[in-house]
């Protein structure tokens, strides 16, 4: 595809012609730049060659032009003598000055023409010639090629003539494209698209190798794209969304889940203990604390000691969203119920690439009468495999709340089998206590190894640190 | 939870299989495999084991599960002539011990180093960091008998373990590295548990230290324990420790315990029976297993089967066994003694209908309206500072609890409280990004705790060397028409933006949001060089969040 310039140059200029560009921009009509311009182009895509050829020019110096015009010094000081044939050096000197009579002096003496006795400048040879001068005209005319080596070097030395390089360019075409040309377009204008002249020309071909400006996109950090993934395994299998706030009383977060009092999960050391103390629904309360002390009627020992209901009404930043998940199962303790729960906790934990203060989990609870262990695997199983995982595998595990417990592992790629959350069936003192009728199946994870094995991550703390560069650069979808 | 050390030669020689086979089937026992070195392995039992929290409760436990040596094991007490007075005057400050003794030990290092770590495991799960429980081990030729548990005041004094010199309880609580160390369980009081012997001389401090006395040697090869406590934790430790040593080949001997008001023979290593439902063993793992399958599971687990009934299991619990607090723990022991890669995952067929929380809609919305308008998502910690949130948006401090929640004992500086707003957030993921090429457009939708109540916030800024007013409103303007919301605007008093450049966003006549060209002072705070526009709208009440539990 050609430029309108290539298309005018290509069009006037004969095949094979040498032509200069001055040449060339006269014959086209364009000005020289545009030439060049094109020349270039058009050599690129084989239709010319551009000749760059190397020149030595000449011309006079000021000195030069005023021999040219009014003689050489020597040439005058001959023609005096020619009339004189002999003088003085010192009249000379007065008549001419000083450096008139050493220049035309020396050189008259070079050429044998004059000879100096008894301070007189005698003429000695009648018939001299001077070339310099007629070569200094063929100079000033452009025809230096004519002019004699000697005489030029002699010129040059004298400081007569100067010499300079010029690059000249030539252009020769070498063929002309078989199709018709026409105009091109730049840019499609409505003028031309109402027109219809678009018809009659063709597109500029840009050369789409070269990237263009770089955009910043708005997106979905890419954490939350798996929050949503996950989100959308348990609607498709049935799940009820829930949330809940995090600020829990400890009675949610540990002692309706069987956590003794004197747990060390509950220890200030890991958990975020909020200076103030709520109110806990009594009934609940008091079952809650018989199993505790002596397993009330869950066929259970308890842990035995005291259970203080004063520990139970202290607030915390939840450590687990099970913390959401019971205390919704004892509000719907009628059977079936799914339900999950994505979102913060925290725990009392020094930030390092692994471990963070706060971080997303999910969780699912199934309440339903006939269900059982097997039904627990056979969840997490699905689960897993709507997340990709193909091959699970389970472990005994062990949490204070369930019974069986089981830890799950995902075989990966390149990392093998990896264990992925925990789950397990709520105990019995856990459930009737808060009147739950049934069995509960329950599975948790934490969603930054999701994230870890996802996004191939090994710092965490990018996830809630923003890096926008990272940001930017993670695409948004998933291999 | 406990990392145990256990060392292939032992490990293999106790429980007679190759290391192979040990890898294997560890893992379906119930454990983590921290580390395989060429000469031992770190092993993370749960905290409901500590019977397996030494090579030889494990190798007990993996010839059972490896059929080598199936059900229960019986272990013998010896009746023994050893007496312990309880004082009434220790029955305030530590009122439980039990004791044993064992005869006829060899002890190598092996063995020493075995005990040592059981007994601080112990401690520390059991025994709560020795608050509930804690233990002393003797060398019995060194304890004159009877013994006098009872309660002294801080002068009492005598050279304690690992020392040369006679000491005050005092200034053994102040000087010596374990007395520095666990001083706090008896902050407070005034006296002191102490085991005395019969010329009166100190055994044992619980839980602190013992006597420098009775240490045990390569050359000792009877051993008296005592464990002091609270509680049944007391006597779960000595049953652990007692069938430990009785597994390394010591006899087992009584110790009578003598109250003011009862005696008590301990180690009662008796079995405890408990009779497991049928039906509750089919209902909670949702199959039915045959009576020899039971057996067989239990067995491996090391539970005695005495009989199988036609509605119950009637199961012996070994007495080294502290989690059994319900039928369903032993029915957990017959899942794994089942094994549970042989258990058959079945999808339950609950029936129920899927639906998403309002909250999450809502933010799903705000996320695409945000995105469309070319911002990129940030999620960033709930945890912050009121220097970040307050004083540095040249803000007022809300009231704690009012306002914003506290935490106690926070860990940095950065985390003292949960955030009330995002902007401040947005300002900070913008002051650690300036490295990035403009214009940055970010935004969070997500919650924040205002009176211990979660709230739904969407906050948006953007930067770049012309960011303003203008921009900004824009931006609201669009997100308010794509909420679909009536609005309108009031000039702003709010501190974090520049006067006349700032707007409460008022929506059915409350303010709920505010926007505006961020103050340079603001913008100084956090190290900011381009100007910032930005707005924050809070959802909760303009929208049906949903039910927050």
């Amino acid at each position: 595809m050609l430029s309108p310039f290539e298309i005018t140059l290509i069009k006037s200029l004969e095949v094979g012609r040498e032509y200069s560009v001055e040449e060339a921009s006269k014959v086209a009509g364009i000005s020289k730049d545009a030439v060049l311009k094109a020349g270039y182009l058009l050599q690129e895509k084989g239709f010319a060659e551009v000749k760059e050829v190397v020149k030595k020019i000449y011309r006079l110096t000021r000195e030069g032009e005023e021999y040219l015009k009014n003689g050489l010094p020597e040439e005058r000081l001959f023609n005096i003598l020619k009339e004189r044939r002999k003088a003085e050096i010192s009249e000379l000197e007065k008549e001419f000055g000083k450096s008139f009579l050493g220049i035309s002096l020396g050189w008259l003496r070079r050429k044998g023409a004059v000879e100096i006795r008894d301070g007189k400048i005698v003429l000695i040879n009648d018939n001299v010639r001077f070339k310099e001068r007629e070569a200094l005209r063929q100079i000033a005319e452009g025809k230096w090629d004519s002019v004699p080596k000697d005489i030029l070097k002699t010129l040059l030395k004298r400081k007569l003539v100067e010499e300079e390089e010029e690059k000249e360019i030539y252009i020769i075409i070498k063929r002309k494209p078989e199709v018709e040309l026409k105009e091109t377009i730049a840019d499609l204008t409505p003028d031309l698209i109402i027109s219809g002249r678009w018809r009659e020309k063709e597109f500029l071909k840009y050369d789409v190798r070269i990237p263009s400006k770089d955009l910043f996109v708005g997106k979905t950090h890419p954490y939350e794209r798996i929050i949503r993934e996950c989100r959308k395994i348990f609607l498709e299998m049935g799940f009820t969304e829930i949330k809940g706030h995090y600020v829990q009383p400890s009675f949610w977060n540990f002692d309706a889940l069987f956590q003794p009092q004197d747990h060390p999960a509950r220890d200030m050391q890991d958990t975020f203990y909020l200076d103030r103390y709520v109110e806990i629904p009594e009934d609940l309360a008091e079952k809650v604390k018989q199993t505790h002390e002596n397993g009330w009627i869950t066929g259970s020992t308890g842990w035995g000691g005291k259970w203080d209901i004063k520990k139970a009404k202290q607030l915390v930043l939840r450590t687990h969203t099970t913390a959401i998940t019971i205390h919704y199962l004892a509000k719907h303790p009628e059977p079936p119920v799914k339900a999950f729960c994505i979102d913060r906790v925290y725990r009392r934990e020094a930030i390092d690439p692994t471990h963070l203060p706060e971080f997303d989990q999910l969780e699912g609870v199934v309440l339903d009468e006939n269900v059982g262990f097997k039904d627990l695997l056979g969840l997490l199983r699905e689960f897993f495999l709507k997340m990709g995982f193909e091959d699970v595998r389970f472990r005994p595990g062990y949490f204070p709340y369930t019974e069986p417990s089981v830890e799950p592992e995902v075989y990966v790629e390149g990392l093998g089998w990896v264990e992925l959350g925990g789950a397990g069936i709520f105990r019995k003192e856990v459930t009737e206590p808060l009147g739950i009728k049934g069995r509960v199946l329950a599975w948790g994870l934490g969603i930054g190894r999701l994230a870890m094995l996802r996004l191939g991550m090994k710092d965490l703390r990018k996830l809630y640190q923003p890096d926008l560069g990272w940001l930017r650069d993670c695409p948004a979808i998933r291999r | 939870m406990p990392v145990v050390t256990l060392y292939w030669d032992e490990l293999e020689r106790l429980v007679g299989v190759d290391r192979k086979t040990i890898l294997e089937r560890l893992p379906m026992l119930g454990c983590d495999i921290e580390r395989v070195e060429e000469d031992h392995l770190d092993v993370e039992f749960f905290p409901n084991r500590p019977d397996l929290y030494s090579v030889e409760g494990v190798a007990r436990a993996l010839r059972g599960f490896l059929d080598i040596e199936l059900g229960y094991k019986n272990y013998e007490v010896k009746k023994g002539n050893w007496k312990i007075y309880v004082d009434p005057s220790v029955l305030e400050v530590r009122p439980k011990i039990a004791g044993c003794v064992v005869k006829g030990l060899k002890m190598s290092d092996e063995l020493i180093r075995s005990l040592m770590e059981l007994q601080e495991d112990l401690h520390w799960t059991i025994g709560r960091n020795r608050r509930k429980m804690a233990i002393g081990v003797h060398d019995l030729s060194k304890v004159n008998f009877p013994l006098t548990y009872k309660a002294v005041d801080s002068s009492f004094s005598f050279v304690p373990l690992d020392f040369d010199r006679v000491m005050s309880v005092e200034e053994i609580l102040r000087e010596h590295p374990k007395g520095r160390q666990f001083a706090f369980i008896l902050a407070g009081k005034d006296r002191y548990p102490m085991i005395v012997d019969a010329k009166n001389e100190a055994i044992s401090f619980p839980p602190i230290i013992n006597a420098e006395k009775t240490r045990v040697t390569e050359s000792t090869t009877d051993l008296f324990i005592d464990v002091t406590g609270f509680d049944e934790n007391v006597d779960k430790a000595l049953n652990i420790l007692a069938t430990m040593l009785a597994d390394r080949g010591g006899t087992i001997e009584s110790v009578e315990v003598i109250y003011p008001d009862k005696t008590y023979v301990t180690p009662d290593l008796s079995p405890k029976r408990m009779r497991v439902s049928k039906s509750e063993i089919e209902g909670l793992l949702g199959f039915k297993l045959r009576d020899e399958e039971i057996k067989l599971a239990l067995e491996r687990m090391r539970f005695g089967v005495e009989k199988i009934e036609d509605e119950a299991v009637e199961v012996l619990i070994p007495p080294y066994r502290a989690d059994i607090m319900h039928e369903w723990d032993v029915i957990e022991d017959i899942a794994i003694g089942y094994g549970y890669d042989r258990i058959k995952p079945e999808y339950p067929q609950t029936n129920a209908i899927g639906a998403t929380h309002p909250w999450n809609e809502i933010r799903e919305i705000a996320r695409e309206v945000m995105i469309g308008l070319g911002f990129l998502e940030v999620i960033t910690f709930t945890l912050t500072s009121e220097k970040v949130q307050y004083d540095y948006m040249r803000r007022e401090r809300p009231k704690p609890w009012e306002g914003f929640v506290p935490v106690m004992h926070p860990l940095t500086e950065e985390h003292t409280i949960v955030r009330t707003d995002i902007l401040p957030k947005l300002l900070e993921v913008l002051s650690l990004n300036k490295h990035h090429p403009m214009p940055q457009k970010i935004f969070e939708v997500g919650d924040v705790v205002v009176a211990m109540k979660n709230r739904l916030r969407l906050a948006a800024c953007v930067t770049h060397s012309k960011a303003n007013f203008a921009e900004i409103r824009s931006v609201v303007q669009a997100v308010m028409k794509e909420l679909d919301l009536d609005w309108s605007v009031e000039e702003s008093d709010d501190p974090a933006f520049i006067e006349g450049r700032r707007a409460d966003i008022i929506v059915k006549g409350k303010k709920v949001g505010v926007f505006g060209e961020v103050h340079p002072e603001v913008l100084e705070n956090f190290e900011l060089v381009n100007p910032v526009a930005g707005f924050e709208i809070d959802l909760t009440d303009i929208f049906d969040c949903g039910e927050l539990i």
